[in-house]
């Protein structure tokens, strides 16, 4: 579910025009028997965020499958009008599968579709399907529990968070995050105050790097012990380190990218999704549906621990981590009370995917509003 | 919960204000002397990122930070001297050819930097000042910061001299006020916009140089995300003057630092995206204010003879 900035659309232009040069298909003869994929992305695959995490994936995918596909891909597809065009164009070259990777794509998708049933077409975060038009999105929030929880095991009790757009994929992150959070602070017996453990901050922005550092020294400057990165590229978590102050990358490995105090980051693996969907296609198995990846799929997973982690911390971490993996999803499990007191989850019970997807409220622990 | 107002935030708002304000306040002043000889470039974000790619990579590759502060403001002057071959000699439309060269400073540098992304690089830090550093809340905001940003200090007051109270200014500002009595009275008037827009030119590459050395270290495609726009606007809004284009990036930065602040302290003091969109609302706030008040534009206008081409014959 991302909207694209404004203030990218002017940049984009001209890199679109440059860039939808070095996009070209490969030559026809060469698709004889290979399954031909496409992938509309959002921004350039060097974002360091979201759109690198999807450029990974394709190169994860392309490496399982070898010259079994044949893959192309459009960047910097921003505006909807933009992505009916590249989409259909696609569909046009008679590509097998299309994918279009973020929320923005899903209604030119939607009337494309329509036009080309013999194409298949997976939109990532959206909820609009066809019988040739399915979803895929990762359980983000799996990702953000175990974050938070090594956090808490750590006794990081004040945490600072610079947070992006208040949509519901971010608002269920900080949330997953911070019941993580508030279970490692418990079972590691630290002190805490309940109604501020994870304090929000908005960037109102996916990717800045001069607001995200202004953000992160402000955050360091009033004492919050742990700096939780929530954009796509890593200058909150490298001012961080910057002050001496540890962090947590968010979507791709931000000690990769210079944030070497990072305790551990929270990434998306787009490969093993966009492996068992075009799986599925070359054995004629595909169906439209819904698919939510976590760590059982291994859509969501940790980077590789800080040196400032402890053993046994990482130890109970990958415990859980194993646990979830078997399908024991505690990312959301009752008893779980919002901010204002009110009980939303009853103990045991497990919130439903339509109410993660479209959630609007935080929850207790956390400190800061939800902008309207 | 309410938010202190202490010497600590203050001297936190200071710093941050002075610091993460610095690239605008250096594009800006550069674009001062650009557009007081008469040349208006848009192309600052295209300039800022040739910067700040130019800057890191001399910066990585050789460690030495003259090189790279010298490798930026080249490639700034540089980009700005294609401005102004299309501007002052060809007489093309300076809008558009400004406008041109943010978009390809943006693309070139999305493809000349892949792959320097994530590569670790030269780091400009902060460079506290002798016993000057001590003093409470200005000794932070004012003597404790990258050399850059001293830089950018140092100059709007200078160049407020320049353009005031020197023969060079008087100059300058003919160029951009009157070419033609300017060419009349012996003034070499296109080498003057050159000189002038390479300037700036020079200026707003150091400004990238600041992102991708201190302030944000690294490259990242799109890095100035918008500064270049803010430096425009910045101009407009000090109404041409370096002294308040200093005190604008100021009061820029400060807003943005003081919402953050807010922020952590539960406050919702204004809707964000009302502060982000407030360097541009300011400046159309001036704008009008200027242009209502005959006495006020007559005083702080626009150069007379801004983004008008000069042909030396006619």
């Amino acid at each position: 579910m991302r909207a694209p900035k404004i203030s990218a659309v002017l940049l984009s232009l001209a890199a679109l025009a440059l860039f939808s040069l070095t996009t070209a298909a490969q030559p026809a003869w060469a698709a004889a028997k290979k399954t031909r994929v496409a992938f509309v992305l959002l921004e350039s695959i060097n974002d360091q965020g979201w759109t690198t995490a999807h450029h990974d994936g394709i190169e994860y995918m392309k490496k399982s499958l070898g010259n079994q596909v044949e893959v192309s891909y459009t960047e910097n597809v921003l505006s909807p009008t933009d992505a009916e065009r590249v989409i259909r164009n696609y569909a046009r070259q008679g590509y097998d599968i299309i994918f279009g990777t973020t929320f923005s794509h899903m209604q030119p998708m939607y009337k494309v579709a329509a036009e080309f049933p013999n194409v298949k077409f997976m939109n990532c975060s959206g909820f609009k399907t066809r019988p040739n038009m399915g979803t895929y999105m990762v359980r983000v929030e799996q990702g953000e529990y175990l974050a938070g929880y090594m956090a808490g095991l750590m006794g990081f009790k004040d945490v600072g968070t610079v947070a992006t757009q208040p949509i519901p994929e971010v608002v269920r992150g900080i949330n997953a995050f911070t019941l993580g959070l508030e279970r490692g602070l418990t079972e590691s017996k630290t002190k805490f105050d309940p109604n501020k453990v994870n304090t929000i901050v908005w960037l109102k922005s996916w990717r800045d790097a001069v607001n995200e550092t202004t953000l992160a020294e402000v955050l360091v400057a009033q004492k919050h012990d742990l700096i939780r990165q929530m954009a796509d590229t890593s200058d909150s978590s490298k001012a961080a380190c910057l002050k001496g102050v540890p962090a947590v990358g968010y979507g791709t490995d931000a000690a990769k990218y210079g944030a070497s105090c990072a305790l551990t980051s929270t990434i998306f693996q787009w490969g093993p999704v966009y492996t068992d969907i075009v799986k599925q296609v070359m054995a004629g198995t595909w169906k439209s549906e819904q698919i939510f990846s976590g760590f059982e799929g291994g859509g969501v997973g940790l980077a590789s621990f800080g040196k400032a982690v402890p053993k046994a911390v990482a130890a109970k971490v990958l415990a859980l981590k194993a646990k979830m993996a078997k399908g024991d999803d505690m990312s959301f499990v009752g008893p779980i009370v919002d901010q204002a007191g009110v009980e939303r989850v009853k103990k045991g019970q497990k919130l439903p995917d339509q109410e993660l997807l479209a959630m609007r409220w935080f929850v207790k622990g956390v400190f800061g509003k939800l902008p309207e | 919960m309410a938010l202190s107002v202490d010497l600590a935030n203050l001297a936190l708002l200071g710093q941050i204000a002075v610091n993460s304000s610095t690239a605008v306040l250096l594009a800006s002043l550069g674009e001062i002397v650009t557009e007081r000889s008469g040349v208006l470039n848009l192309g600052l974000e295209g300039m800022l990122l040739l910067g700040a790619l130019a800057g890191f990579a001399v910066g990585a590759a050789t460690g030495d930070p003259a090189a790279a502060l010298g490798a930026a403001a080249f490639a700034g002057a540089l980009a700005a001297l294609a401005h102004g071959f299309f501007a002052i000699t060809l007489g093309a439309n300076q809008v558009l050819s400004g406008l041109a060269l943010s978009l390809l400073g943006a693309g070139l540098t999305g493809v000349l930097g892949r792959d320097l992304l994530g590569a670790p690089g030269l780091v400009l830090a902060a460079i506290p000042l002798p016993r000057l550093s001590a003093i409470p809340v200005l000794g932070p905001a004012l003597f404790n910061q990258p050399p850059l940003t001293y830089l950018a200090l140092a100059l709007a007051p200078l160049l407020w001299w320049v353009l005031g109270r020197t023969r060079l200014g008087l100059l300058i500002r003919a160029c951009g006020e009157n070419a033609g009595a300017a060419y009349a009275s012996g003034v070499p008037v296109r080498m003057v916009r050159y000189g002038c827009t390479c300037f700036g030119g020079a200026l707003c590459g150091l400004g990238g140089a600041f992102l991708s050395l201190s302030y944000t270290p690294g490259w990242k495609e799109g890095m100035s995300a918008g500064q270049g726009w803010i430096a425009i606007a910045m101009v407009i809004f000090a109404l041409w003057k370096p002294l308040r284009a200093l005190f604008g990036s100021l009061l820029f930065g400060a807003l943005i630092a003081a919402q953050f602040l807010m922020q952590t302290a539960g406050v919702q003091w204004a809707p964000v995206w009302l502060l982000r969109a407030m360097p541009y609302l300011l400046t159309i706030i001036v704008l009008t204010l200027v242009h209502a008040s005959p006495r006020l534009r007559r005083r702080s206008g626009p150069p007379a003879n801004l983004g008008r081409f000069f042909r030396p014959e006619g």
